[in-house]
């Protein structure tokens, strides 16, 4: 049964990495200009123009591109960057391991510091703490993300000295050292993420309360403490599984504000970069890496709802 | 959710279900006091935003200083200030009148939010109903296709539909509407399959009433309060996806005035404190966080008596 | 002390006694703050005055010291970045270029030609061939010797149909490169043309080793060697212990690190937070900012570099004169100054050279202005044109220059014409917008010369001609200049041509910007050279950190 369904949601997933690939393929169409005509810029001639795209293989037709593209990606070869001539792999390299280390200790605090939140909150619904942490984390999410990370920089980096308000590494530091260059991204990106999954934690406790069997419960005097513990949390993880995949495909695509400001090397700021610059390949290998992810982790969140909740581990 | 509701109406011992917060749905909604308060604030935005023209000292590109500070070029210690006689939040970074501005742009914000926010919903329930109605491929092509959509970064589908088409403002809804447009379809396709399989939608069919009657009875008044919880969250994500482009140059365009684009304009002011240009960022942070969390709060209280969240359905 | 124009603020533009009671004034103890304030008072805005005491305070300095890192932060990067010279686009491709490379000339700060890898040069009695003698005992990275091979290797990759050379405008008329013996080269050249050398001082004429095809890791003959290199990511140069320059002690720093910072807040804060010791690009809004700082001060150079809006003069609205004329008299040359560059610049004349080319600027063509600001005679001319109303592309492609539209658009409305302002991104600006859409936005670097830069944008037939401007007397104008040996004489026809350019050309050019950038105080010695941020991304063999 299990193996079944898991087997299904793989093959929906490439189903899903074909039509992302199409989709890619016809959007990066749509651009207007090409790599050639960016990176010439105002130094553009139609000699040098047409010197360059030839040079850069822009010159074949738009569904020869496609299938070399399609070719390349399946035998492993993600193509050379149309902006700079670097093979692609040489781009995205480093900036993996930059993007899932910071995504990585950024999860390790705001996964347990949403779900402990969101449970104290749904213990006490309408009450003072609940009001508060619903009230703090709206506040949070309200603002643009930029806002905070500037003012994070100019209260802890400019006035206080604490932290750096760049957060470049240069690949030599150790884990410690390199979570302090990162403090001020990680702050920021905690209270951004946070937010939305203390909301989720404490709506899907709140909302298993009201099923029957909960409310058998209360009728029988099992303490509110011990239901939500035992019984709400336990049903409630699919849907927080859920929001916690959504945002960790967040943190590895859409940070792109996040990284710019800090200057640190991720996947999401090159992806932009890609697009500014026509580098087809780059953008295409970037927004398949970004839909791998998606599938990914919403493959685990379901597979995660399926084993936490006995009515789907054993449907009818 | 239906089940909940059902299966409150037969407890036996209301009053202790009463503590809970997803009680039953009252016949009359009763706001509390932060509801009430939230209330206020947000039909204050709404009226500025209706009539903000006609109340704003000054027009959203107006330079204001050569009329009531003086012309800088003759008076070399001139510096933008921050606060004037006549300009109650100071002026920006070029020298515009902030509370002006952000009368503005409330029209601006709102206005976008809004549309767009109705226009996810009005695809997104349409589409999904249509999918959990219908099943089958319709059901899986639709589905697929929202998928792409989800798994495609946001700014990326922005950035390069931008990139082909220019920023204007009817473009900036389209967008924002077609990526929550996919996040409404799931939580409205989850809906309507869970409605569809109750025994009041099954007795429906039974007595022979038609597709159109089941939905337009039976599914969309049941979905309808769930998916309104949802609806506070959805603007708020509207406002920061359209801020989010401003910061890349992408969002609103100039002269016209927006919030996310005026903190994001201004933020170099922050650095300069208070006297310096900081509240030509700082005001419009603070008017798009009273207006969303006063939507929030309102929705927290309704769906608190409502009964039931939507997080079940969320995936 | 009077501050005579806005674009008076480099320590060097002070008279010699000004200077001295600068000077003076620092050697007495006086604060940095105090000597800004007695300045700021004399009519500088405080981001010149901050420059100027920067300046006197690097005059006073001590002795260079060796040693130190740094960590320098640009505005534009990504995987772009380049190290092969002929396709360099940002400033921060001209930097690594400088620390990795050589020119065989190089431009010094009154934009005079100096030695580098040249040590003489000298024309035919016509201009037309051009006799390079190279330097000896120059070492590659690699500890091979530098010939001749290596110039003509470099050289030749910017001739021909097939070159990719962005820079192949303006060396069009060489038709030939001759290797007379190891250490002479020869151009020969189709036309006349007398500022070769200058033309070889700049960015994209770096001399690249014979044979060198992959530039992801390139030797050169520069005083850093390149340790690593991440387009979009980073640069790592070592000082190069083996430098051939020996007129000084230099390069002092032992290593630089490159890297971008695009958004320009992030950018001065990390300089305010000490993380990084330079950024390029200081937005002028954030200079009172960094001289409010302890550790950071603003690095202003005046250039001719400017921001401008073209009306294309074959295309309606601009093929009608009276509404470029009209245009052209709304436009607050001084208050644009002021507001959006904070008086870190000079006022322009509607034509590209400005008064940082020195002798080269004609003051009696462009002082006072040809069109000066006048609501009345524009409403007159815009009304005769009988045009109702207009659009103007924009993008943010230079520091300001969407604030320098909104504020012509402001003038407009008063003067009751419509101009309307569609702004476009920047990515695709230069294909899609830029001298195609009637009217639309431009920004142009500093030029060695100002025949370089008019022929580059205003002559005739020139591709990058963006108002499609045509006036035969200013072409041939340009022709005789580039042939005439007399300063004199060339400064008339200097003068003339700056006149036609101002009058006739499509070009809303309201200022010159300065190139503003900002340093940590510590970091010393830098040479002001106009023609790129930061003094001309000459610094990389001068500047020395102050422990």
């Amino acid at each position: 049964m299990m193996s079944q369904l898991v087997i299904r949601r793989i093959g929906i997933g490439i189903i899903l990495l074909w039509v992302v690939s199409v989709l890619i393929f016809a959007l990066t169409q749509v651009l207007p200009g090409d790599a050639a005509q960016i990176r010439l810029g105002q130094q553009a001639t139609p000699e040098t123009l047409a010197a360059l795209r030839k040079e850069l293989g822009l010159d074949i037709p738009w569904y020869m591109q496609y299938v070399v593209w399609m070719g390349n990606l399946l035998s492993g070869n993600l193509g050379i960057s149309a902006a700079g001539g670097a093979t692609i792999e040489s781009l995205i390299g480093n900036r993996i391991g930059n993007t899932v280390f910071m995504t990585g200790i950024v999860a390790l605090i705001s996964i347990p510091l949403s779900v402990t939140l969101g449970l104290l909150a749904a213990m006490f619904p309408g009450q003072l703490l609940d009001r508060i942490i619903t009230t703090g984390t709206l506040g949070l999410i309200a603002v643009p993300d930029f806002f905070v990370a500037i003012f994070l920089i100019l209260l802890l980096a400019v006035s206080l000295g604490l932290v750096p308000a760049v957060s470049y590494l240069s690949g030599t530091e150790g884990f410690w050292k390199s979570v302090y260059v990162l403090a001020l991204p990680i702050a920021t990106l905690v209270i951004v993420v946070s937010a939305q999954m203390i909301r989720m934690t404490r709506a899907g406790i709140l909302n298993v309360m009201g099923s029957p069997y909960i409310e058998m419960a209360i009728l029988k005097g099992v303490p509110r403490k011990r239901i939500i513990l035992r019984h709400a949390l336990l049903n409630a993880i699919g849907p927080i599984v859920n929001v916690i995949a959504l945002n960790l495909a967040y943190l590895v695509s859409g940070v792109v504000v996040i990284e710019t400001i800090f200057a640190y090397p991720g996947l999401a700021k090159l992806m932009v970069d890609g697009v500014q610059t026509r580098d087809i390949p780059l953008v295409q290998a970037c927004g398949m890496i970004f839909c791998c992810t998606y599938v990914i982790l919403i493959l685990v969140a379901d597979i995660a709802s399926i084993l936490s909740n006995p009515r789907l581990r054993h449907p009818k | 959710m239906s089940d909940t509701t059902a299966a409150a109406g037969q407890s036996p011992n209301p009053d202790i279900y009463d503590e809970l917060p997803d009680a039953p749905p009252k016949s009359r909604l009763r706001l509390s006091m932060v509801g009430k308060v939230s209330v206020v604030i947000v039909a204050f935005w709404v009226l500025l935003a209706l009539i903000g023209p006609l109340i704003a000292p000054y027009g959203e590109s107006h330079f204001i200083e050569d009329d009531v500070l003086g012309n800088p070029i003759d008076d070399p210690s001139f510096m933008l200030p921050d606060m004037g006689l006549h300009v109650y939040f100071g002026t920006d970074y070029i020298g515009r009148d902030v509370f002006s501005r952000i009368v503005w742009g409330a029209r601006t914000t709102i206005g976008i939010s809004f549309i767009a926010t109705l226009l996810a919903y009005f695809v997104g329930i349409t589409l999904g109903i249509a999918a959990a109605v219908a099943g089958k491929w319709t059901d899986a092509i639709l589905s697929r296709l929202v998928d792409a959509i989800l798994a495609f970064p946001n700014i990326m589908l922005g950035l390069i539909i931008i990139a082909a088409f220019g920023s204007s403002i009817p473009l900036l809804i389209f967008l924002a509407g077609l990526v929550y447009a996919a996040s409404v379809f799931r939580i409205a396709r989850a809906l309507g399959q869970d409605i569809m399989v109750q025994d009041y939608v099954e007795a429906a069919r039974a007595r022979g009433e038609g597709l159109w009657w089941v939905i337009s009875r039976e599914v969309l008044p049941n979905a309808a309060m769930p998916l309104a919880t949802d609806f506070g969250l959805r603007l708020v994500f509207v406002i920061l996806f359209i801020s989010s482009l401003s910061f890349l140059g992408l969002g609103v365009q100039p002269p016209i005035s927006d919030w996310g684009s005026m903190v994001r304009e201004n933020l170099q002011g922050l650095g300069n404190g208070i006297g310096g240009g900081a509240l030509a960022s700082i005001t419009p942070a603070l008017a798009i966080a009273s207006l969303t969390i006063a939507i929030n709060l309102i929705v927290d209280d309704i769906s608190a008596q409502a009964g039931g969240s939507l997080a079940k359905k969320m995936n | 002390m009077t501050i005579n124009r806005p674009g008076d603020l480099d320590f060097n533009d002070l008279s010699v006694m000004d200077r001295e009671t600068v000077k003076s004034a620092l050697r007495r103890g006086a604060t940095r703050r105090e000597v800004m304030g007695y300045l700021m008072a004399s009519g500088a805005t405080i981001a010149a005055a901050g420059s100027i005491v920067t300046g006197a305070s690097e005059a006073l300095a001590a002795t260079p010291k060796k040693g130190g890192q740094i960590r320098f932060a640009w505005d534009v990067h990504g995987p772009s970045d380049t190290l092969d010279p002929i396709l360099f686009t940002s400033s921060l491709d001209y930097g690594r270029g400088r620390l990795n490379y050589n020119n065989l000339c190089r431009l010094k700060e009154d934009l005079t030609v100096g030695p580098e890898l040249a040590t003489e040069w000298e024309a035919n009695a016509d201009v037309t061939e051009w006799t390079f003698k190279l330097r000896q005992g120059v070492e590659w990275h690699d500890g091979s010797k530098f010939t001749a091979d290596d110039v003509i290797y470099t050289m030749s990759r910017h001739l021909g149909k097939e070159s990719l050379s962005k820079a192949k405008v303006l060396v069009a008329s060489i038709s030939e490169w001759k290797k007379v013996d190891d250490y002479t080269v020869k151009a020969i050249m189709a036309e006349p043309n007398a500022e070769l050398p200058i033309i070889l001082g700049t960015f994209h004429f770096k001399v690249v080793k014979n044979g060198t095809t992959d530039f992801q890791n390139p030797i050169g003959t520069g005083p850093y060697k390149l340790a690593e290199f991440k387009p979009g990511v980073r640069s790592v140069h070592n000082r190069n212990d083996n430098y051939w320059n020996t007129d000084h002690e230099g390069p002092y720093v032992e290593q630089f690190e490159a890297f971008g910072i695009t958004d320009n807040v992030a950018r001065v804060n990390a300089l305010l937070s000490g993380d990084i010791q330079m950024m390029a690009q200081l937005d002028p809004k954030a200079a009172s900012q960094v001289e409010a700082s302890e550790t950071a001060e603003v690095f202003a150079v005046p250039s001719g570099a400017y921001p401008t809006i073209s009306c294309m003069l074959d295309k309606e609205p601009g093929n009608n004169p009276d509404f470029v004329k009209g245009l052209k008299h709304l436009q607050r040359r001084d208050r644009i100054l002021k507001v959006v560059q904070q008086g870190l610049g000079s006022v322009g004349n509607d034509q590209p050279v400005g008064p940082a080319y020195g002798a080269d600027w004609c003051q009696a063509a462009n002082d006072p202005v040809t069109h000066p600001y006048d609501p009345d005679k524009a409403k007159h001319h815009l009304k005769k044109s009988g045009v109702a109303g207009a659009e103007l592309h924009a993008a943010e492609i230079a520091p300001g220059m969407t604030d320098i539209c909104l504020m012509l658009q402001r003038e407009c409305s008063k003067v009751g014409f419509n101009l309307q302002i569609k702004k476009v991104p920047n990515d695709g600006y230069w294909g899609a917008v830029w001298m195609k859409k009637p009217m639309n936005v431009s920004s142009w670097n500093m030029r060695p010369s100002a025949n370089i830069m008019m022929t580059l944008a205003y002559k005739g037939d020139a591709p990058w001609n963006e108002s499609r401007w045509k006036n035969d007397r200013f072409d041939k104008l340009l022709g005789m200049a580039r042939a005439e040996l007399d300063p004199a004489k060339r400064a008339e026809m200097n003068c003339e041509a700056q006149k036609l350019c101002s009058e006739g050309a499509g070009s809303l050019t309201p200022t010159h910007r300065a190139y503003v950038d900002a340093k940590s105080k510590k970091v010393k010695g830098f040479p002001r050279v106009p023609l790129a941020a930061f003094g001309g991304m000459e610094w990389p063999e001068f500047i020395w950190l102050d422990a």
